[in-house]
């Protein structure tokens, strides 16, 4: 029983990191159907930004706030001077684009920092080796308790986002329609702009507190991270911001039950795999996902 | 601009030179270069026979994959494994690879049926990060030593080709992987050739451009979608096995056999062009001559680049790539090929004959 | 291309280069001392007692009959000799760790030439970048040789080493001095021109085996907990290999992606649960500071579990072990080579002179990391004199010859410490290591037993 619960808990923990980036993953698609594979490096470079405040002096949770600055900007950046145009001549260029961009950010921050001995990242929340609280026996660790209710806060603020402000409203418009959404006078391209900043602003969160757990920060970072939030949005459905968050929790507990009851088959070696064989049965028997809507195209 | 009739001696003696010019090079650099060039080029070589394969399902079919990197991963592993463990020749690996390869591909091929796009491109991610896992998996830790990699694969002796007579040493080595790696280039270049040009390879394009219409007019998306795999697979497992039998090393972190190795197929396809069959060999080549030169710029450089780069003590290389691709992207959609076409347009253009003319045409 | 975070690989080279451990050093004198005092040149311990520039030994010589070119591999160099090396000088984490060690490299030449260890002869190297990435080394390599290499040392990764040794043997170049300390550089029968200068992780696990049985004469349980790569694996392996000479029963085995930057809590936790009286723990260079903050974690969530950790000695830099902080405190480890962050070590002559050359040079701030490339280069000068010294003059087979003949302590070899290879009964350099323990309060290392030299063959 003590295992199993602990198992959840570092699952839920583990998967609301997840869940943040995916919702990332999910706001570009709704705002603008182009799925960001630069997704994680952006929140690893926007996280060394957060970093690097701090080295400078700035509290953590200003440095935190500024580095999410940093990423809406970065995010929007990219948005009007990248995606934007390529968009306009084909949608796999878009694609391209992307992968281009995880090659360059990845290979800036190397450039920028990577001369310095690994990064101390400190953590948000209290992380010293007592601060947990026990419950039915397991541990359940202030840091994970922490990034859970950050998660979980930033979620509920995107959801009132979506659906109960014009801006939600115009995200939305965008997304089913762009052309109408223009002739009625929603200034598209701040929208586009916007759930591109958005998206990355919410990397540099979850890459804050992945810093913060792991405690040092390289530009391998958000790399695994990535592939499990493109599991969850996968499973979730990438245009469902809820889906996200709740298949991003059951991937998270899912891959610590695998590995724990598993060890010998899946263990530690294979977690990722769980994902990964989500991923593909997902999409192989429903690839909409488990809450997102079916697209119906016309022929 | 100089017009120029389909099949007239001005045509023939166009291609002629063309031809002759290839061969110069193709010839020069094994004779006259240094070793460590003429492996350059076999490494070239290699990453344009990944391309190519991948040109098949993405330039010519428009499936987005990156999970070649598996394929190549499979080509290597099993000729690593049959030469290592079972002291095959690694001649007939190169066979065995390829069968192996077709029927992974075949099978990856079953998701992409149904899903498109972005929905493709993460099942592929997923086979691509799913590859170096398995393969240290402990499970399988006695087929492929886990995360060791298997070391020593090589020919003990080079095998004797016409010509090329006895090699030895390491630059025997060397030239007779360039002198494969060639052979194997004509030939994947050949199938994909005659794949593109013929009924199978207009199908292709069909899907490509669209599914339902295709389908609508009688292509059998299955079978299309599910050979175009395997044959892609096939022969990227070529490249893998090459690859391996030239390093004479594979492990699962290695260079093209994780994610990253997919990335850079996909460079090379969209760099040269994606959808034509020159674009990954000018696409690789490209990408070779450009990593080796940018990879040492860093704080020796002067000048301009010394300036760019020269504050970081990291290579740029990987950087530079990057927006190399974004600005292929934004200049040449249709890559270095494309851009050459509509350059070499303003210099010569080859007028077709008329359809339904028998008379041999007079020149210009 | 780089960034392949897969190719994050043993940081645990660098480490082991990094003259972490500190000495803690009681003793006086050691041989390296007395000759410092002297004039420069003689600076190495050769001078004293330690015999010093000996004819290969009569012995193991290298057979070049199936040389591609024997008559190459036995001409005299002469003029000038080339070094070549490959280095991870760019590329993510692992140039990050090791890129300081050309810059030792280098200085230690540069001193060499001028203070003329080699005679006339002058020394050029050349330090090709391979982003430790194992496909970019033989394409190095090659270049190198393209260059009138006459010998290779000090190239990094073990993987980097592998790739390069069978053209190396089948050309019949010397590859000395390979960082690595995989057992598999140990093999003068089938690669006879190939040797390691690291520790060799089956000795390390030997030292730490040794040092948990005497703990836990009863027999102890141990967990293993490893990154998921080569180094990982082939270091579980040589411990598995022994425990049970030791008693020792293994209880759990976890490992850890070198990619992954999370911290390991599932895999401490599952460690934890089997509550083993020792953790062995092989995890890749910043992985070793966010273990150690796991295991603090797990040792507060459960009261009475406390176990003794041993980590390979890549991890023993102050530098990576100040991350975990308190929690790196009472952490065994193992080194063959002084700590010259210690005061009383940067005070002895050799050391001082290092030191001083490389602030010189204007390179103040990595002389931790630099002195792993010194102290290669200079292993790899003395066999070079050794072989100059030779009946048979400076050839590529006597360079080989003398290296496995080899006999010395050198400026940074702990006392009592000899860098020894006998042919085939000794195809080892570094057998012998002291044990030490980390005091996360002082930042010091303390030694703990007695210098190991049982290993040495």
């Amino acid at each position: 029983m003590e295992r199993l619960l602990q198992y959840v808990f570092d699952g839920l923990s583990l998967g609301s990191i997840y869940a943040l980036l995916a919702l990332g993953l999910v706001v570009v698609f709704r705002g603008t159907g182009h799925l960001n594979f630069a997704q994680g490096e952006m929140a690893m470079i926007c996280t060394f930004f957060t970093w690097q405040f701090h080295a400078w002096g700035l509290p953590l949770v200003v440095s935190v706030l500024l580095g999410m600055v940093a990423g809406f900007v970065l995010g929007a950046g990219v948005e009007v001077s990248l995606i934007r145009r390529v968009a306009k001549k084909s949608e796999a260029g878009v694609f391209v684009v992307s992968i281009a961009m995880f090659l360059g950010f990845n290979s800036l921050a190397g450039m920028i920092w990577g001369n310095l001995p690994p990064e101390e990242m400190p953590s948000l929340f209290p992380d010293e080796p007592d601060d947990f609280v026990r419950i039915f026996g397991a541990v359940w660790r202030y840091e994970y308790i922490g990034i859970m209710i950050v998660a979980l806060l930033l979620m509920g603020l995107l959801f009132l986002l979506f659906a109960k402000t014009k801006f939600g409203l115009a995200m939305r418009a965008v997304a089913s329609n762009p052309e109408s959404a223009r002739l009625v006078g929603i200034p598209t391209g701040v929208v586009l702009a916007a759930s591109w900043g958005i998206a990355a602003a919410m990397g540099a969160l979850s890459g804050a507190m992945v810093g913060g757990l792991a405690g040092e920060l390289t530009s391998l970072l958000m790399f695994t991270p990535f592939i499990y939030a493109s599991a969850s949005a996968t499973l979730g459905g990438f245009d469902s911001p809820g889906g996200a968050v709740i298949a991003g929790l059951l991937i998270g507990v899912g891959e610590q039950l695998a590995a724990g009851y598993a060890p010998g088959w899946i263990g530690q070696e294979l977690r990722l795999g769980v994902a990964l064989v989500t991923i593909f049965v997902v999409l192989l028997f429903k690839p909409s996902g488990l809450f997102g809507s079916t697209k119906v195209e016309r022929v | 601009m100089m017009k120029i009739n389909h099949g007239s001696p001005q045509h023939w003696a166009l291609r002629t030179l063309g031809v002759a010019l290839i061969a110069l090079i193709i010839v020069w650099v094994p004779t006259q270069m240094s070793t460590s060039r003429i492996g350059q080029f076999s490494d070239a070589f290699v990453l344009i026979i990944a391309a190519m394969s991948l040109n098949l399902v993405l330039g010519f079919t428009g499936q987005i994959s990156i999970g070649h990197s598996a394929f190549f991963g499979i080509g290597g592993y099993t000729a690593a494994i049959l030469i290592k463990d079972h002291g095959w020749s690694p001649g007939y690996t190169f066979y065995a690879a390829a069968a192996l390869a077709f029927v992974v591909g075949c099978l990856i091929a079953l998701p992409a049926l149904r899903i498109k796009g972005i929905y493709l491109a993460l099942v592929t991610l997923a086979v691509a990060v799913l590859f170096p896992t398995l393969v240290k998996w402990k499970k399988l830790a006695w087929l492929t030593d886990g995360a060791k990699g298997i070391d020593s694969v090589r020919y003990d002796e080079l095998p004797v080709w016409p010509i090329l007579g006895e090699l030895k040493g390491r630059d025997g080595r060397a030239v007779f992987a360039y002198w494969l790696a060639f052979v194997l280039l004509v030939v994947t270049y050949l199938v994909c050739r005659g794949l593109v040009k013929s009924r199978f390879g207009r199908s292709l394009v069909a899907i490509r451009d669209n599914e339902t219409a295709a389908a609508v007019m009688g292509v059998n998306l299955t079978v299309t979608k599910v050979l175009v795999f395997g044959v892609s697979a096939a022969l990227c497992a070529l490249a893998g096995v090459l690859s391996t039998l030239r390093t004479g090393v594979i492990t699962p972190e290695g260079q093209y056999v994780t994610l990253l190795g997919s990335i850079v197929f996909l460079l090379i396809m969209v760099v040269g062009g994606a959808g034509t069959l020159w674009g990954p060999i000018v696409g690789g080549l490209v990408y070779v001559w450009l990593d080796n030169t940018t990879r040492g710029f860093g704080s020796e450089s002067d000048g301009v680049i010394g300036f760019l780069f020269g504050w970081s003590d990291q290579s740029p290389a990987t950087l530079i790539l990057g927006l190399a691709l974004v600005i292929i992207m934004f200049v040449a959609p249709y890559g270095l090929v494309g851009l050459i076409k509509r350059l070499w347009v303003k210099v010569v253009v080859v007028v077709p004959k008329p359809a339904g003319t028998s008379l041999p045409t007079t020149g210009q | 291309m780089k960034r392949t975070s897969t190719r994050v690989f043993a940081l645990a080279m660098a480490s082991a280069l990094t003259i972490a451990a500190c000495g803690g050093d009681d003793e006086g004198s050691s041989s390296t001392e007395a000759p410092a005092a002297s004039e420069a040149p003689s600076t190495e311990a050769p001078s004293t007692d330690a015999p010093s520039t000996e004819a290969p030994a009569a012995g193991w010589a290298v057979n070049t009959d199936d040389c591609v070119d024997p008559d190459a591999a036995n001409a005299p160099i002469e003029g000038t000799i080339k070094i070549g090396s490959a280095m991870p000088l760019s590329g993510g984490p692992a140039a990050t760790a090791f890129a300081p060690v050309k810059d030792g490299f280098e200085a230690y030449i540069q001193w060499a030439n001028e203070n003329k260890i080699l005679g006339d002869l002058t020394i050029e190297v050349q330090i090709e970048d391979d982003q430790y990435n194992k496909d970019l080394t033989p394409g190095a390599v090659e270049k190198l040789l393209d260059a009138d290499t006459n010998v290779f040392a000090g190239i990094i990764g073990t993987p980097n080493n592998t790739a390069v040794k069978d053209l190396l043997n089948e050309e019949c170049y010397p590859q000395l001095n390979a960082l690595t300390g995989s057992p598999s550089f140990g093999n003068a029968e089938e690669y006879p021109w190939t040797t390691g200068l690291l520790i060799p992780y089956t000795t390390e696990a030997k030292a730490y085996a040794a040092l948990i049985a005497d703990q836990f004469p009863a027999g102890a349980k141990v967990a293993l907990f490893t990154v998921n790569n080569e180094f990982g694996q082939v270091y579980a392996e040589a411990f598995k290999e022994i425990a049970p000479e030791f008693n020792i029963e293994l209880v759990d085995e976890q490992t850890i992606e070198a990619t992954d930057a999370a911290p390991p809590t599932a895999q401490v936790n599952s460690i934890a649960s089997n509550a083993p009286d020792a953790i062995l723990a092989v995890p890749l260079g910043a992985g070793c500071a966010t273990f150690l903050g796991e295991v603090a974690n797990a040792k507060a969530a459960n009261a009475g579990w406390n176990p003794a950790i041993f980590m390979t000695a890549t991890c023993s830099s102050p530098l990576i072990l100040g991350l975990a902080g308190p929690a790196a405190d009472g952490i065994y480890t193992a080194n063959n080579l002084v700590d010259i962050l210690d005061p009383e070590v940067a005070a002895q002559p050799a050391v001082a002179e290092y030191i001083a050359f490389m602030e010189g040079l204007g390179k103040g701030d990595i002389i931790t990391t630099a002195a792993a490339g010194w102290h290669t280069a200079e292993v790899t000068v003395l066999t070079l004199k050794a072989a100059l010294e030779s009946e048979a003059g400076l050839t590529r087979a006597s360079i080989i010859n003398a290296a496995r003949a080899f006999n010395q302590a050198t400026t940074f070899t702990r006392p009592g410490i000899t860098l020894k290879m006998n042919g085939v009964d000794d195809q080892y350099m570094s057998e012998s290591l002291q044990v030490i323990q980390y005091n996360a309060t002082t930042k010091l290392f303390t030694d703990i037993g007695e210098l190991i030299t049982d290993f040495e063959s």
